[in-house]
């Protein structure tokens, strides 16, 4: 049974089921294609596929029998990278049918790379308003107000405590089709959210009227209001929104002034213009594509770097027309990636695509989980905010650990300066410091083999598909539900997980899968279930005879490509794989920065970023710049109007 | 916790007894309460416990010598030494061994720490009178949760035994209380005027929108109906609800521990009068508690100081004690709080069964005997206040836990592994503890002073090196002892217990004063119970 399936555009990220081939219903105008679909592409087609896939049989959902023409092609967008990839890795047509020759093959591939791919065109999306997500209203909140709305609570070491009010209150957002919870569009309003907005609403105007220095009258009203409800509503407001404020403060003072204030603001609060992106950008209904406008901008970028509103400087610069100069706009995001806000890329973004809220202590402590977890964060943080090459994020000589983490680090833990404890404090979290790996840098360099990373994967499998997916991009299905359970060593034998493994996924329909997974996850035989490199091959006693068990490390990619141990095998990914880890890293940012599922309009960008990120050994800073000024981020699509109802 | 304290951010509830509260809460507790077959209205009785983390120090803590009626706070006591008449002070309660901080707390309500499937005795009392009420009760706490061993963290569980979910913010307790946005009619009428003029701005979107935002407003919309028959729905509730609670100001975020912990007891007291909870469980830390009293002046961890012998300095009791008079300070804070509140015929603490303890004795061995625990109000004539109840032997805690519950009505043959009451709380007969009798004399020989007599701490704790020995008949001899001899002596191993001293002597104020030892003999036990552990 084939249970997997690619379209890296279109296929679901993280559960992606047997149907998701041909689960699009994407609005674009179809083109005219050069090539000879008809007469090229169909007769393959039929000749190899369409006996399983179309008519009668339907495998794996796909159907082709209904594809006709080139329009017909050119609605099944996700199709065709899948088509292309399981003929490339000759994963089709299965072993025991005719096998298409190399020119074929050639014919197929050709008409795919040159006349359909090449002629996608770069195309915005539209851009659906969407609710902030739980930490971009945290975040919103507190930029708006100046202050964090806090729980009162003790933090005292070892202890887990949720300080924002707003992360306890509200429910967690689950992450959109993207991948990522900015994308908000499937986490609908609830009357439960309602209630909580209400009630952090009323919970900031209450703070911040007792936090007001100075004597309230209609004067100072006036100024709160003027300065509060643009910058709630992240643009500029009408003068008629302003007056109907004023009018209901009128004539008021003292508690009935504060009174009517609250609710004022309270009603920007709850305004969909404030709680959704998007709503108020002023679209031209005679044009069909048109590039947002500063504020637009402005926010796009800031809830791309900073999962935060634009701050004064950013909303200023909106203000004043500049932000469009490429000059301007390219100080502002450096200006940006510079902040220590900048922080959320790698909270937000990088925790949410390499899954590092999984990592977990063995012990349930809270003072080893901030050790594990900080070190990845810390580090995608320092690749993000200090300009390194995107390929650092698999080899890098630079790590950050502290006295827990130390231990990983063999001689190059002595570079650490001691931290001492404050007398009295049994155990606690200490920041990590930067490391260079030189000793290490083999068997630690990288995000790979960071103890967290290792240890939240538990087994060769788990270890083989977070890479599969999460670096190399790659849309897995769900194993099927019916398999048997792993046999153990029959007597006599003396087989090792490994070898019992090989048997158990010897069937053809597992290995289309298991074939990439396996050597992946098995390089990392080395390193054990709590992220230690295993130094001295464990030991058996059955007996009285101590039998070893063999560690091995060694493995072929699906290309041929062979290594010995984990090492080489990360010089495969630093050099084979580059282009697909470099495309998946694009990918990711892509889609978190434009808080939707990538499109077909999005691969031109992809394509032409991925190009110069790998001419230029490019760096997370081109990435980001590159993306910040992509079609897709810069423009939108206007849909058609309807009548209100 | 670094800002500087300021007590005038609590003031709202401040001053006399409710000074600050509405008139028409007087009449509040008329309209609750049940009455009695004689037509007379019965005060509700309310329950409260205080939970004292990482257990005591015995030195100060324990009452030594005395009787039921007649006997000597100590140190630790001071400070809510004035409830005395109100108090039931119990000694000898726990179950044999050591306990782990996570059993210590388990222990606390629920009997014994294995007693894992059952319910704690508050939460059998909730369901027992919290549908009399609008909120069934309150578990509170002021500290996160120590995920290492989750049991620390809980000292109230479910019938299943699992642990329930407590609130450390007294901000949210106050508007979970008293601002519930559905509650009265006036949030009721606020949130239909914000209905109203958010949906304007709605509809002026949609006016200008696509069609893809008018699939999003549409869920906007669909909110604002729903929130509005909500609103439509909520017709007059229970007669509570009708009080109008607008008046009461809230409080504003608390600096610190010292102010979240009297903001949250200003309002259990609150919550308990105007009859909305009448069960309450609060932690004062977790039963290991990691937490720093900077307020204090003392910046070593709780825990840490605890373990007193562990890490034995003079600084680090003088530390420990800091912080225990704290918590005992807040117990008293409590008491204060309940009596200024009348209610009925008395005070809410008369109506009311507050326990305060700990789970465990002995902080640093971890020893589950000889566990704080003190009554506190006499639950509306049900408990015999103002006694110091020793029993003669171990009484396990499910024994209390069974007595207390009853008085609440909860009709259960058993609890954890007790099957009878604790007897002695209402005033009846118990096995008292007896202690061996011994003489208690001194004399002085070659310009040495031997003194025979029971051991025990000053009552001022900030002189740490200040001891007494009760001679019977004459005052008390005073050891100002030096740091070498209270090392080597192991000193605080002995105190609460009788033991022949011998030393230099001196006179200061009329009183005999030793300051420096030769020998020390305990007159029933062991004299040298070694260094660590003792």
């Amino acid at each position: 049974m084939q249970h997997r399936c690619f379209g890296r555009y279109w296929g679901l990220k993280f559960k992606s089921s047997f149907l998701c081939l041909i689960a699009v219903g994407l609005c674009f105008s179809p083109m005219l294609a050069q090539a000879d679909f008809e007469h090229e592409v169909l007769p393959f087609l039929e000749k190899h596929c369409v006996k399983c896939h179309g008519g009668e049989k339907t495998k794996g959902d796909v159907d082709l029998s209904k594809i006709k023409t080139m329009a017909d092609a050119d609605s099944h967008p996700d199709l065709w990278e899948t088509v292309s990839f399981v003929l490339e890795d000759r994963e089709m047509p299965p072993e025991d049918e005719a096998q298409p020759t190399e020119e074929e093959v050639a014919v197929f591939s050709k008409w795919y790379k040159n006349d359909y791919l090449g002629k996608i065109e770069s195309k915005p999306g539209i851009f659906q308003p969407r609710r902030l997500s739980g930490p971009e209203y945290r975040n919103t909140m507190r930029s708006l107000f100046g202050f964090d709305l806090e729980v009162n609570v003790v933090e005292a070491e070892q202890t887990i405590t949720e300080k924002s009010l707003v992360m306890k209150l509200l429910p967690t957002d689950p992450p959109g089709a993207s991948g990522f919870v900015n994308d908000t569009r499937a986490a609908r309003l609830s009357t439960t959210i309602w209630d909580q907005y209400s009630y952090l609403a009323d919970f900031a105007l209450e703070q911040f009227s007792s936090k007001r220095t100075g004597p309230l009258n209609s004067e100072t009203a006036e100024k709160l209001v003027r300065d509060f409800v643009p910058r709630a509503f992240r643009r500029p407001v009408s003068e008629d929104r302003f007056s109907g404020i004023l009018k209901k403060l009128e004539g008021k003072s003292g508690d009935a002034l504060e009174v009517a204030l609250k609710a004022e603001l309270k009603t920007v609060l709850m305004s969909p213009a404030f709680l959704y992106r998007g709503f108020l950008m002023p679209t031209d209904p005679k044009r069909k594509r048109q590039p947002v406008d500063d504020f637009e901008l402005a926010e796009r970028l800031s809830y791309f770097i900073w999962e935060d509103m634009p701050d004064r400087e950013l909303f200023e610069i909106a203000g004043s027309g500049e932000l469009k100069q490429p000059e301007v706009m390219a100080a502002q995001i450096d200006r940006m990636i510079a902040s220590p806000k900048s922080r959320t890329l790698a909270e937000s973004f990088g925790s949410q695509w390499l899954l590092l809220d999984q990592i977990k202590d063995q012990r349930n402590d809270p003072v080893n989980l901030k050790a594990l977890k900080n070190q990845p964060l810390d580090f995608l943080h320092y690749l993000f905010a200090e300009n390194r090459p995107v390929m650092e994020l698999v080899d890098s000589k630079v790590t950050f650990a502290n006295d827990i983490t130390a231990k990983y680090y063999g001689n190059d833990r002595k570079q650490l300066k001691r931290v001492n404890k404050p007398k009295g404090v049994e155990r606690m979290a200490t920041p990590n410091q930067k490391i260079d790996l030189i000793t290490s840098v083999g068997e630690r360099g990288g995000i790979i083999t960071m103890p967290g990373v290792l240890a939240m994967n538990e087994g060769p499998i788990q270890r083989g598909t977070w890479m599969l997916r999460q670096l190399l991009g790659e849309h897995l299905g769900e194993p099927p539900p019916d398999i048997p359970p792993i046999q153990s060593s029959s007597k006599g034998k003396n087989l090792s997980f490994r070898e019992r493994f090989e048997q158990h996924r010897s069937d053809k329909s597992c290995a289309l899968c298991h074939d990439k997974i396996d050597p992946l996850g098995f390089a990392l035989e080395g390193y054990n279930k709590a992220g230690d490199v295993i130094r001295k091959e464990p030991t058996k006693k059955k007996g009285g005879i101590e039998k070893v068990s063999k560690v091995d490390t060694s493995g072929q990619m699906p290309n041929g490509k062979a290594f010995a141990n984990f090492t080489e095998l990360k010089s495969i990914l630093m050099t084979d794989e580059r282009e697909k880890i470099t495309r998946n890293a694009i990918e990711q940012t892509m889609a978190y920065a434009l808080c939707r599922k990538l499109e077909r309009g999005d691969r031109p960008t992809v394509d032409a970023l991925t190009t110069k990120i790998l001419d230029e050994n490019g760096t997370w800073r081109d990435l980001i710049h590159g993306i910040a000024n992509s079609v897709p981020f810069r423009e939108t699509l206007n849909v058609k109007k309807t009548l209100a109802k | 916790m670094t800002r500087t304290w300021n007590t005038s951010r609590r003031h709202f509830l401040r001053g006399a007894a409710g000074a600050l509260v509405p008139l028409p809460f007087l009449n509040i507790m008329e309209n609750t309460a049940a009455k009695n077959l004689a037509g007379e209205v019965e005060a509700p009785l309310r329950f409260m416990t205080l939970f004292k983390p990482n257990g005591v120090h015995p030195p100060s803590w324990n009452i030594n010598g005395g009787t039921e009626s007649d006997f000597r706070m100590s140190p630790l006591m001071a400070p809510f030494s004035k409830h005395k008449d109100d108090l039931l002070i119990l000694d000898n309660m726990g179950d044999f061994g050591f306990s782990s901080h996570a059993n210590s707390a388990r222990r606390f309500l629920a009997g014994q720490s294995n007693n894992t499937k059952a319910a704690s005795m508050d939460q059998f009392i909730a369901d027992k009178i919290g549908g009399d009420t609008p909120t069934r009760s309150l578990e509170l706490t002021t500290e996160g949760l120590f995920t290492n061993q989750i049991g620390c963290s809980y000292i109230s569980y479910d019938q299943k035994g699992d642990p329930i979910p407590r609130e450390s913010d007294p901000q949210l307790i106050f508007d979970r209380l008293f601002r519930n946005p559905m509650g009265d009619p006036a949030q009721r009428k606020k949130m239909t005027n914000l209905l109203d003029r958010v949906s304007d701005d709605a509809k002026s979107i949609q006016r200008k929108s696509g069609r893809e935002d008018s699939e999003t407003l549409d869920e906007y919309f669909t909110v604002l109906r729903e929130t509005e028959q909500r609103l439509e729905n909520m017709g007059d509730t229970s007669a509570a609800t009708k009080v109008d609670f607008t008046k009461l100001k809230r409080p504003l975020p608390a600096a610190n521990l010292d102010e979240q912990v009297e903001t949250m007891l200003d309002l259990v007291a609150l919550a308990m009068w105007t009859d909305q909870t009448r069960c309450i469980s609060y932690m004062l830390g977790n039963s290991n508690s990691r937490m720093i009293f900077d307020f204090l002046g003392v910046t070593e961890q709780h825990h840490y100081l605890s373990h007193f012998f562990r890490n034995f300095s003079r600084h680090n009791i003088d530390g420990l004690l800091k912080i225990s008079l704290w918590h005992m300070e807040k117990f008293d804070y409590l008491l204060t709080k309940l009596k200024s509140y009348k209610d009925h015929n008395g005070t809410l603490l008369d109506n009311s069964i507050v326990l305060f303890g700990s789970g465990m004795g002995h902080s640093d061995n971890h020893t589950a005997q000889r566990i704080p625990i003190v009554l506190a109000g006499n639950g509306g004539g049900r408990l015999k206040t103002g006694r110091y109840l020793r029993y003669s032997e171990n009484q396990d805690l499910s024994r209390l836990h069974l007595t207390l519950m009853r008085q609440f009505g909860v009709d259960i043959p058993s609890y954890g592994e007790a099957t009878e009451a604790l007897p002695g709380l209402d005033g009846g007969e118990f096995d008292q503890f007896e202690e061996r009798p011994f003489d208690s004399w001194t004399k002085v020989e070659g310009g040495k002073l031997t003194v025979q007599g029971r051991l025990r701490m000053s009552e001022n704790l900030d002189e740490a090196k200040v001891f007494y020995m009760d001679v019977a008949g004459q005052d008390s001899v005073r050891i100002e002892i030096e740091f070498r001899d209270f090392h080597s002596f192991n000193f605080p191993y002995h105190v609460g217990t009788p033991i022949t001293l011998t030393g230099t002597v001196s006179e200061k104020n009329g009183r005999q004063v030793m300051s420096k030892i030769s020998t020390l003999k305990s007159v029933f036990g062991n004299s040298k119970p070694g260094t660590r552990n003792g």
